[in-house]
């Protein structure tokens, strides 16, 4: 074969362009991702010109010794599980209300979308003046109706501290999945809808037979990516409490940036990052396989 | 046409020209200073004038001063660790903390041999000096600034209370508490997001109520936190300050909300730096509704802490970077700086003109004492720091007993390996 027929074959011109993108991800993505699974079996400051191999040290550290890791895994489990059910079912009611025809709805949409382009730090800087128990936006409005008992400490109480961040992060997020939903809405097909209604199906026969079975993909999609979203969630808890109060809103990858970054201690921040990393793998592969298996057998 | 000697001479000059630019060259010395993109633009301003003096002063040498924010600074110094190039001096904390890691890493020369040249300890305060003798091996770095901690309290409000005298021990510091408690004042005023501000609290009653000895034996992790009983006496009276004594909610506020509402009269003291002077300064307070007095601890040390230029092992010009530091620690250089870097120089030759009675009473405290303790933040490891942050909190806000308190800082402290 010549190198002009070669170069004409589809598959060696998919490598041709994927040679850049790889190069890329091989240089910025994988080589630092196995580069932090070996750092999670060696010792390192960041100082030391050598990294001391420690075995499963790291591991046996955060696993046994460490007091806040299972905090920081309990509260991730705890902002995941909120995570796959808040932001999906607010985004989904945002946006069945805006698929209809209401006045203003483009207008709505565009408001309910903006807070996702606003840098998540800018979001945590904003909360937290409107959750300052002093001078805060929610502790003067139940000041103002005369409910000054009702006034917390919303970023300062352990009890309350990490619902008080998530209501934030609800906030930023929600408006993702609206979009989401709405694309996926345009997709249901109006015929079926017309012949649902015609067969004597109410709105919410309608909804549960049709729609949503058509939404099934979105859904997935709104789902997986809420996953991922919330197991890496960082920014808007760093930006409002840093973890705390004493270290009561402390995630996994808060925690892993904490050890490596602040109290450099590489070997267990990479450590915490490859259990991060692992959860996350457990939880999505298997759901994305089994709704894959679902879709191709159309069940 | 020029002629032929005339083309020599043009030739030699040019000769001379690149023999003199290659001599230049040769003979220059560039020292690379690292060090904070500090938030008071003036002190900024002032580094980049004592290098461009320094260069005036000493032809052929250069000053190139990298700035950069408090945590890119931090990690560009490992990353500097790693490789042969990096700083000459670099700017760092000083203490077992942040700074002495470095020194243990083995990234600070040793300065005896300066010290001893240059007389620095004849020209620095005695307190701030101190720090340099923390650490194995030898004198490590010398002073920026030195920053002194002490109780800033506000007058009407201690005057309301019927608080005649700033206490002068620590049972006239709780016997003041309790009169304001009773006029419905909270004494303190604290932001416990920022881990740090509570944590002075916790600091000065450790200091109080193990002394002087005891307190380092304990920060240095030499003795057994559970086995000293006056560690958890210490824990149950920082208890009782943060419950009684202190302006509620405070878990969920910062340190910034917590000068706002020291400046709206909420609360009556805030323990802070000496920097708190310039702060209410700008902030528009009246400084003279305001005094200061060094939290009595009743030992003779004074709460503090101090920020170095330590020069770097791998620096090629070690001997150059030392006459830069001797010519920034120098009393005419540091008379100019007043004000710019720091309120009070570490020098104890500089003169004082024209003082606010804040500063004043700052000078005064800075001459009394020669001794200080250090802040837990800069005493301890990084990681036990964190630890030790999480311990206080959970005290504060009142979810673990002041004895289960000392006995997992203890189990966090015997299990790092």
């Amino acid at each position: 074969m010549s190198l002009r027929q070669t170069t004409h074959d589809p598959r060696v011109q998919a490598l041709i362009l994927l040679v850049p993108a790889l190069a890329i991800y091989a240089v910025f993505a994988l080589y630092p991702m196995l580069n932090v699974v070996i750092l999670s079996f060696q010792k390192w400051n960041g100082l030391d010109p050598h990294r001391q191999f420690v075995g499963l040290a790291n591991y046996s550290a955060i696993f046994t010794r460490d007091p806040v890791f299972w905090v920081a895994f309990r509260n991730t489990v705890i902002w995941t599980l909120m995570s796959l059910v808040f932001p999906p079912m607010v985004g989904l009611l945002l946006a069945l209300s805006l698929n209809q025809k209401i006045f203003g709805r483009n207008s709505l949409r565009a408001i309910f979308y903006l807070p996702v382009i606003i840098a998540p730090i800018a979001v945590a800087t904003m909360w937290k003046w409107m959750y300052d128990p002093f001078f805060g936006l929610f502790s003067q409005i139940l000041t103002s109706w005369g409910l000054q008992t009702w006034i917390k400490d919303w970023l300062g109480n352990k009890d309350i501290a990490l619902y008080s961040v998530f209501i934030a992060y609800l906030w930023q997020t929600v408006g993702f999945s609206m979009v989401l939903f709405l694309a996926g809405l345009q997709n249901v097909s109006q015929t079926l809808v017309e012949a649902a209604r015609i067969d004597g199906a109410g709105r919410w026969a309608v909804f549960k037979h049709v729609t949503l079975p058509a939404l099934r993909p979105t859904i997935t999609i709104v789902l997986v990516l809420s996953i991922i979203s919330s197991l890496k969630a960082f920014d808007i808890v760093y930006g409002l409490t840093g973890g705390g109060p004493a270290q009561s809103t402390q995630m996994l990858a808060l925690w892993a940036f904490t050890q490596a970054m602040q109290i450099f201690d590489f070997g267990r921040g990479a450590a915490i990052s490859v259990v991060l990393l692992l959860i996350t793998m457990a939880v999505v592969i298997p759901y994305l396989r089994w709704t894959q298996k679902h879709e191709e057998t159309g069940e | 046409m020029l002629s032929f000697s005339a083309k020599l001479r043009s030739v030699s000059l040019v000769a001379m020209t690149i023999a003199g630019l290659t001599a230049t060259q040769a003979s220059a010395v560039d020292i690379t200073l690292w060090t904070l993109n500090f938030d008071n633009n003036a002190a900024n301003v002032a580094l980049k004038k004592v290098a461009a003096d320094f260069e005036a002063a000493n032809p052929g040498s250069h000053i190139e001063i990298v700035q950069r924010a408090v945590d890119e600074h931090k990690t560009a110094l490992r990353v500097a660790a790693g490789s042969n190039k990096g700083p000459d001096i670099y700017f760092s904390w000083a203490g077992l903390g942040l700074g002495g890691e470095y020194v243990k890493a083995g990234l600070s020369l040793p300065l005896d041999k300066y010290y001893t040249e240059y007389k620095w300890n004849d020209e620095l305060l005695p307190s701030a000096a101190a720090f340099a003798d923390l650490y194995p091996g030898g004198k490590h770095g010398t002073p920026f600034t030195f920053k002194g901690e002490a109780v800033y309290y506000n007058k009407k409000l201690f005057e309301q209370a019927g608080i005649k005298d700033e206490p002068k021990t620590y049972d006239e510091l709780l016997a003041a508490a309790d009169k304001l408690k009773a006029a419905g004042i909270p004494a303190f005023t604290f932001g416990g997001t920022v881990n740090w501000h509570v944590m002075r609290l916790m600091d000065v009653i450790l200091e109080t109520k193990c002394g002087a000895d005891k307190h380092d034996a304990l920060k240095s992790m030499k003795v057994d936190w559970t086995k000293e009983p006056c560690a958890t006496d210490a824990f149950t009276e920082f208890a009782k300050w943060a419950k009684d004594y202190t302006l509620q909610p405070f878990m969920g506020i910062d340190n910034k909300q917590s000068f706002s509402l020291f400046t709206a009269g909420r609360a009556a003291m805030m323990l802070e730096g000496d920097w708190l002077v310039g702060q209410l300064d700008t902030s528009g307070a009246n400084l003279d509704d305001y005094g200061i007095f060094p939290f009595p601890t009743n030992t003779d040390r004074l709460y503090g802490f101090a920020e170095y230029n330590y020069v770097s092992t791998k620096s090629k010009n070690p001997d150059v970077a030392a006459k830069f530091l001797d010519y920034f620690l120098s009393t005419k250089v540091q008379q100019d700086l007043l004000g710019q870097v720091s309120s009070i120089s570490v020098n104890k030759n500089v003169q004082y003109d024209n003082l606010k009675p804040l500063q004043a009473e700052w000078l005064d405290i800075f001459k009394k004492y020669g001794k200080i303790y250090m802040n837990g933040d800069q005493a301890f490891p990084l990681d036990v720091t964190t630890e030790y942050f999480r311990v206080i909190n959970d005290v504060a806000s009142g979810s673990v007993e002041p004895a289960e308190a000392a006995k997992q800082l203890q189990t966090f402290i015997a299990s790092r390996t």
